[in-house]
């Protein structure tokens, strides 16, 4: 499939090359094909940052470990050992990439691992290689390296204009790899884990081996960059390679231009270098990092998804203040240069474009058109809940905040009146079709410290039955469902599904196997749209599919939680019951045998657990298995085919729902002396 | 004999590594926010200590008079700044960071990239050592571990036995229910921001005691002071101090015996396994949290 972005680039590419090769006749002088190499370079830079930093949200600090190992090893082997450079660059490259291996495999292996960590670990990355190289005199001879200037074949012409095709030749590759990820299985599985990675993994996806490919790309880009710019710098010391300015600039160029678009970096490496040569060229050479880190310090406070983001909304807006103000100072012609212009309308444009997007300036423009969005939202949810093609008199409006149901409409008064009666069939007939036993629990124990969560837990579950998992606050029915979704490990004990040994497994092969689940507090993929939140699932389902087929199946699946009409929406627009309506269609997505759903109802007013319970009881009706943790006793006694009761870690009954609840040591334990059912 | 010394100096040293971290770790256990420009702060007071020592022939240890009420403002604003943008623990570690390197840039405006040291005369500290038997104590070191010592053990108090301490304490296990039970969240955190400024003015005099500055100092810190921070488990005072000591000895002995270029290695080696095994910190008892 050719995307208009691709061609963009080639086109973007192929001038950028005539403008290099041609550039004695379009009277460039070697000043500008200097600032477009360094242009070049921290746009390859950036992208090898945004690659990994970016797309899956583990910010690095340590981006000038690959400038300076590819640098170095430019610099050294050819300087100091006479290897040819441009075998030095794949080398670099090469060394780069297991250098980024070796601290993805530390770093992503840590259970403890966050963002705030990673970002310190990748920190002290540069500090010990400098470290190394400033001690170990025998890998500069302490005062740093002169690369010296390789034979250029005549074709390219002078070596401004090398330097500059070879900068742009990588800065090329860089930004198409961050294309092609971005449009590829793989950016879907980064975007996921930065908006929820253990969501991700429970879902089938194999955060580890995305996150190792991402870093692996990051550190090739980076360090074939970082050989690159050891050309271009001509003597290189430590200071100027593993210096902190490296992450400093990648960050703020990231920040700046947008993190989850591979143009963002792009944009933030123009604009930066840009104004960085400029403030040079005034002699203002004391300001730039003053600017750059407050420039740092403001966007991630004011506008934290990036200039893209904002140019995309108001492009005409950000061209015409490009255009009026750099054409109007050319015309002026009283002060500067044709870069000063530039960058001046620049600057402008990309304040423009900010201000325009902000809170306040939305409001502004809005002032004069009260509530119009608001209402069509209202319509929206009120709507959505009622499940078409359900009995009549089922249609309450319940998707709205303030719903009460309407006096006297059927589905009043207690939860789930009329549907319940109705469903001691569904559940008579669930209990016809029990097949083989699909979950085996084998005495499983779970410790955290010195607190016993599980205490030999041993559970068969069949296929085609839907358990009701009960118990108090703290008996460990959250603790089983992580367990047996791969969240948790069991301290002892065995765990089989569909006869195979799932115990140690990793979560993403035994969403494979056929497990799934949903989170009591709904944690969808905030940057994705419904439909895309629900196609994730099917895509690293089972069996793989690509995202443009992954969708319509996740449209069917929509449509069983009767969400199809949202599915253009993002998880910001959905209120609590559409947000659980959301977990149930993705996990359902991932095409699973078991479906283990945590306090799926809770919060939920009458009308929205009616609606949510024929949800669940569609799902059921379709094979799936269910295991479902609950606390509406009511419910459960109709709708599940059995209870099991956990009490402090373990499994006090078992059986059938009547009998189960009528057991006095259920009544004691759950209820209290003086409940009745 | 060799290794004793180094042993005991790196006890010694490591009390400056802890009068470092303390702060840092504080405000990240309690406030949640990654503070790298107390880094700023400790630098900011290192030179105040060597302008003021220098050009009014101040003792050395005097100038706190001045550097402590100075970065306690200074710390106080930038803790309200955060408090004000509403920052994610992730969001403070990108903002600080924007604000450490101004504050680089503008120390390197002020005093110039040279390294700048105070002369022996207005330093007395800095030739004067204590000697039992055949070891050597420099009384720079010893100042610096009493220092520590000394504020670990007063935060350690504050946070057990006082009001705000158990304030602090609810804010870090949960903010918004201590905001419930009339815990002011803000005015707490502008004071603990201001208490924490003034450590970093007491660690910054220590290290211009004994170490020529340049701004570029500052970045060397980071990479034991947050080994120091998340061994000793975050938010965990006494925690840091040990740490601290521990960190101190590791690169004293590994720099003696082996050499001085095994240090970082052996260090970010220590920094994995701990959490690796203890990903709560090494020293966590209960502190803050």
């Amino acid at each position: 499939m050719i995307r208009r972005g691709g061609i963009g680039l080639l086109v973007a590419f192929l001038v950028l090359v005539a403008v290099g090769a041609f550039s004695d006749q379009l009277g460039l002088s070697s000043f500008y094909l200097i600032l477009l190499g360094s242009i070049c370079f921290w746009i390859a830079q950036a992208t090898s940052w945004n690659i990994l930093s970016g797309y899956s949200g583990y910010f690095s600090f340590g981006q000038a470990a690959y400038v300076g190992v590819g640098a170095y090893t430019t610099a050294v082997l050819s300087g100091r050992h006479g290897v040819n450079f441009f075998l030095t660059v794949p080398l670099a490259a090469l060394l780069c990439g297991l250098l980024a291996l070796g601290v993805g495999a530390v770093a992503f292996r840590l259970g403890s691992l966050r963002g705030e960590i990673f970002a310190l670990l990748t920190l002290a990355v540069p500090f010990i290689l400098a470290a190394f190289a400033r001690i170990n005199r025998s890998v500069d001879g302490g005062q740093g390296t002169t690369v010296p200037i390789p034979e250029v074949p005549d074709a390219f012409g002078a070596l401004p204009q090398f330097q500059y095709l070879l900068a742009l030749l990588i800065a090329a590759i860089a930004v198409a790899a961050a294309y092609a990820i971005q449009h590829s299985r793989t950016g879907s599985a980064l975007a996921a884990i930065r908006d929820a990675e253990d969501v991700a993994e429970v879902m089938g996806v194999a955060t580890f081996r995305y996150k190792m490919l991402a870093m692996l790309i990051s550190g090739v880009l980076g360090g074939a960059a970082g050989s690159v710019y050891a050309l271009q710098i001509g003597f290189v010391t430590v200071e100027s390679v593993f210096g902190l300015t490296i992450p400093l600039f990648v960050i703020v160029m990231g920040v700046l231009g947008g993190r989850t678009h591979w143009l963002g970096p792009v944009i933030g490496a123009v604009l930066i270098v840009t104004l960085q040569d400029r403030l040079s060229s005034y002699g203002l050479d004391a300001w730039n990092s003053i600017i750059l880190g407050g420039i740092l310090a403001l966007l991630v406070a004011v506008s934290p998804d990036g200039l893209y983001a904002r140019l995309r909304a108001r492009p005409l807006a950000a061209l015409g203040a490009l255009v009026v103000v750099s054409g109007g100072l050319a015309v002026l012609n009283a002060w500067g240069e044709v870069l000063d212009w530039l960058v001046v309308g620049m600057l402008v444009a990309s304040l423009l474009a900010i201000v325009l997007g902000s809170r306040w300036a939305t409001a502004w423009l809005r002032r004069g058109r009260p509530a119009a969005v608001p209402d069509e939202a209202a319509t929206a949810t009120a709507d959505d809940v009622t499940v078409p093609g359900d009995a009549a008199g089922d249609a309450v409006p319940a998707g709205s905040a303030e719903s009460t149901v309407p006096a006297g409409a059927p589905g009043s008064g207690a939860p789930g009146d009329a549907e319940i009666e109705a469903g001691e069939t569904g559940a008579s007939r669930g209990a016809d079709q029990l097949g083989a036993v699909l979950v085996e629990c084998r005495q499983v124990a779970r410790y955290f410290g010195g607190v016993h969560a599980l205490e030999d837990v041993t559970l068969d579950i069949r296929a085609g039955e839907l358990v009701g998992l009960v118990g108090p606050n703290g008996s460990g029915k959250t603790t089983l469902i992580n367990l047996l979704s791969g969240a948790f490990r069991p301290t002892r004990g065995v765990i089989r599904l569909d006869g195979r040994d799932i115990t140690r497994l990793a979560p993403h092969k035994i969403a494979h196997v056929g497990m799934a689940r949903t989170y009591q507090i709904p944690r969808p993929f905030d940057s994705m749209t419904i439909r895309d939140n629900v196609a994730m699932a099917v895509m690293f389902g089972p069996e793989s599919l690509p995202l443009n087929r992954a969708r319509p199946i996740a449209e069917q699946h929509l449509a069983t939680v009767a969400l199809d009409h949202l599915a253009d929406a993002y998880p910001a627009d959905l209120n609590l019951h559409q947000r659980q309506l959301l977990e149930m269609a993705r996990a359902v997505a991932s095409n699973p045998k078991v479906l283990l759903l945590d306090e799926a109802l809770a919060g939920l007013n009458p009308a929205e657990v009616d609606n949510a319970v024929r949800v669940v009881r569609r799902i059921h009706e379709s094979g799936i298995t269910i295991v479902i943790v609950e606390h509406l006793l009511r419910v459960l006694n109709q709708l599940a085919t059995r209870l099991v009761v956990l009490d402090r870690g373990t499994c006090l009954a078992d059986g059938e729902p009547q009998t189960v609840l009528n057991d006095p040591a259920v009544i004691r334990a759950y209820l209290g002396r003086q409940a009745h059912v | 004999m060799n290794v004793i010394q180094a042993t005991l100096t790196g006890v010694l040293i490591g009390g400056l590594y802890a009068l470092m971290a303390a702060g840092l770790s504080v405000t990240w256990g309690v406030l949640r926010i990654i503070n790298l420009a107390h880094f700023g702060l400790i630098l900011i007071g290192a030179y105040l200590t060597f302008q003021i020592a220098t050009s009014w022939h101040l003792d050395p240890v005097l100038t706190l008079v001045i550097t402590v009420p100075a970065m306690f403002i200074a710390g106080a604003a930038i803790q309200w700044l955060f408090d004000r943008l509403r920052l994610t623990e992730f969001n403070s570690l990108l903002v600080s960071f924007g604000l450490l390197i101004i504050i680089i840039q503008v120390t390197s405006n002020i005093w110039s990239a040279d390294f700048r040291r105070m002369s022996a005369g207005t330093n007395p500290y800095a030739t004067q050592s204590v000697a039992i038997g055949r070891l050597v104590f420099p009384v720079t070191t010893l100042l610096a571990f009493g220092l520590a010592a000394l504020v670990v053990l007063a935060a350690h108090l504050v946070l057990r036995r006082t009001f705000a301490g158990r304030a602090m304490r609810a804010i870090a296990q949960d903010r918004a229910v201590a905001g419930a039970f009339g815990v002011d969240h803000r005015r707490l955190s502008v004071l603990l921001g201001g208490v924490v400024g003034a450590t970093a003015a007491l660690a910054g005099m220590v290290f211009s005691l004994s170490n020529a500055l340049t701004p570029d100092t500052a970045y060397e810190w980071f990479g034991t002071v947050f080994a120091v921070v998340i061994l000793g488990g975050i938010g965990e005072v006494v925690g840091t101090f040990a740490a601290g000591i521990l960190v101190g000895v590791l690169s004293g002995v590994v720099s003696a015996v082996w050499s001085p270029a095994a240090a970082p290695f052996v260090l970010f080696s220590a920094i994995i396994l701990a959490l690796l095994l203890r990903p709560q910190g090494l020293f966590a008892v209960g502190g803050v949290r």
